[in-house]
């Protein structure tokens, strides 16, 4: 990176934070400071929903595996327009009506308090154990490949974050989302042209995805029904409509983005535009990582990404031996695929298709060759970090992008992962004053300019820890795949209870509070005593909660008048 | 006896406002359509490139 770049990068995320923190000093409105501004119109909302869930993962991880394995991920985000369909037509309007600042107010008005308690804590669990992870998986990432140190990444972006959130709220969160979707928009655009300009010549868009598409990296849809594979039509439909309802329906860092606003329209409206834009989005960004694949069929590139990692293990001749195969197989897989493109346009059917196998053969000696250096990395030291496509497209940025453009990626990554963190501390703050201080100390609910004194020291405290366990919670791969499993954990009886008090109006609080405890103490006992995929137990965990409050229900007087007229 | 209200009866009556739209299951209903679009639209990628 050089002056240019700096300027570049700093210029945009400081700049971004200190406008927003200058532009909400002045908030001392408690709905202004947990809800955002009364006058937010949709197409904020609807960044700010958009901003929420891309963090500095979905654009460093997401590129990458569009290089690994294809496009077929965005089957993942099918069920999200469905989800967020029944979000608009039925959890957004309740919200609204009862005037909550946060979902879990709702469980109170529809159940009672121990199960608004419950729900509340059972987010401030799963938040609170993610907050540090946040920050820390872009910081590992950003540092590693720059070669800054750690910590100094990691005590910049939650300073940042901790000094405009803490300052203004959720107003100062909607205003800085937005600036941070533009610096991200510019950014991805900028790289895609810049590789579109990079790919040799001749060779185009069409040729460039022709390539990609033989060599099985734009399969966008699966129609299998072999439980087998990862992403198909129907775990994206059914798991993510599941999924994507526990986020953006029970969520309190989604919840928080939309239920202001100045009228129900607008939350809707900004839902209803990440359900237009969302699938297109990420299917944008897959393919960016698609055609770096093929890029770097034309272009020299180290056999593991992560060259830091590989500098590390990589020591004796095994690995220079490795490396020169790589670079062998490399050569052979371009030559191949020169043959192939020349043979598609001879217009001889058979000559192509020897051809296309020829190529596949050697792309597969290459993957074999990549697979082969990740098991001697393993080798040299078993606690090697192995996944090396996070750092495709960082690797991308560093070498090929011009001066300037880089400080702008650098800064679309920082961005993204403000963006996330913020919503986060902000949701983490204000559930943890309104749900719990509040309803701890009710006659200081009178007080507002106490109340956004407390949400303000919240919010800092949780990003005090947020920092402190992303240094020195010393995360490895496990740990952050041990936080999102103990998040599914979690999450499923979380929608369970939202479930029950959206859907079924007989049941009441006694046996839904019963019935999530017992769900929940069955989902952690299953996931000690079988193995199965960690995403299942949001399923188990959801149905339980269902299942077991309408059989407790069953055995318990029936709600009373009084009782069904809690939400009107 | 006046009939109970339904807790979506408000918000659904509420208008859209916006160009094209009437009700708000009109825009659930464009916003499924785009879905199914897109849907169609990735097949068709996938039997182009692959």
């Amino acid at each position: 990176m050089n002056a240019a770049d700096w300027v570049v990068l700093l210029g945009t995320i400081v700049g971004i934070a200190a406008y927003g923190a200058w532009r909400t000093r002045h908030v001392r409105s408690l709905n202004t400071y947990l809800r955002g501004n009364t006058s937010t119109g949709w197409g904020t909302i609807g960044l700010s929903v958009m901003a929420t869930q891309a963090s500095a993962i979905t654009f460093l991880s997401i590129p990458g595996q569009g290089y690994d394995s294809g496009i077929g991920f965005v089957q993942n985000y099918f069920g999200l327009p469905l989800a967020l369909i029944i979000v608009c037509a039925v959890f957004l309007p309740m919200y609204r009506r009862l005037d909550v600042y946060t979902a879990y107010e709702f469980l109170g008005q529809r159940f009672d308090d121990k199960t608004r308690l419950l729900g509340a804590g059972l987010f401030l669990l799963q938040r609170g154990l993610a907050a540090g992870v946040t920050i820390y998986a872009p910081a590992i990432i950003i540092s590693t490949v720059l070669g800054w140190p750690l910590d100094l990444v990691i005590v910049f972006s939650g300073f940042l974050v901790i000094v405009y959130t803490v300052t203004g709220g959720s107003e100062a969160v909607a205003l800085t989302h937005k600036w941070q979707m533009a610096v991200i928009s510019t950014g991805m655009v900028t790289a895609l042209i810049v590789l579109l300009l990079r790919l040799p010549d001749g060779l185009g868009f069409t040729g460039a995805a022709h390539v990609a598409g033989a060599l099985g990296k734009l399969r966008a849809v699966d129609f299998s029904l072999d439980p087998s594979r990862r992403y198909t039509v129907w775990t994206g439909v059914f798991g993510g409509l599941f999924l994507s309802l526990a986020y953006f329906g029970t969520d309190q860092s989604q919840v928080q983005r939309y239920i202001g606003g100045a009228a129900l329209r607008e939350g809707r409206l900004g839902l209803m535009f990440n359900a237009v834009v969302k699938i297109p989005m990420q299917f944008i960004i897959l393919l960016l990582g698609a055609l770096l694949f093929v890029f770097y069929q034309f272009a020299p590139h180290p056999v593991f990404f992560n060259q830091a990692e590989w500098r590390r293990h990589a020591q004796d001749s095994r690995f220079r031996a490795i490396e020169a195969e790589h670079a062998a197989a490399a050569a052979q897989s371009q030559s191949a695929i020169r043959t192939w493109l020349q043979a598609r346009e001879s217009n001889d059917a058979a000559r192509e298709a020897s051809a296309r196998a020829a190529m596949v053969a050697a792309s597969d000696r290459t993957d074999a060759i990549r697979a082969e250096a990740k098991a001697a990395l393993v080798a040299a030291d078993p606690r090697a970090k192995t996944k090396d496509s996070d750092y495709v497209f960082i690797t991308f940025i560093l070498t090929q992008m011009p001066h300037g453009s880089v400080g702008l990626l650098v800064a679309v990554m920082f961005a993204a992962a403000l963006s996330s963190k913020a919503s986060e501390l902000a949701a983490l703050g204000t559930t943890t004053t309104i749900d719990f201080w509040r309803h701890l100390r009710p006659l200081a609910a009178a007080d507002e300019s106490r109340n956004v004194r407390v949400a303000r020291r919240f919010t800092a405290l949780w990003g005090v820890v947020a920092v402190a366990f992303a240094l020195f919670a010393g995360f490895a791969e496990n740990l952050i795949e041990a936080i999102n499993i103990l998040g599914s954990i979690f999450y499923g009886v979380l929608l369970g209870l939202f479930l029950v008090a959206f859907f079924l109006r007989r049941v009441g609080g006694n046996a839904v509070f019963f019935a999530a405890v017992t769900a929940q103490v069955l989902v952690i006992v299953m996931y000690f005593t079988l193995n199965i995929g960690y995403l299942w137990y949001n399923l188990i965990g959801c149905t339980a909660c269902i299942l077991f409050s309408v059989a407790l229900q069953m055995f318990l007087p029936p709600r009373t008048a009084a009782d069904e007229g809690r939400t009107g | 006896m006046t009939p109970a209200t339904r807790p979506d009866e408000g918000p659904e009556a509420e208008p859209p406002d916006v160009p094209g739209f009437r009700t708000w299951r009109g825009v659930y209903l464009f916003v499924f359509g785009w879905f199914v679009l897109v849907v169609i639209l990735l097949c068709v990628f996938t039997a182009t490139f692959s």
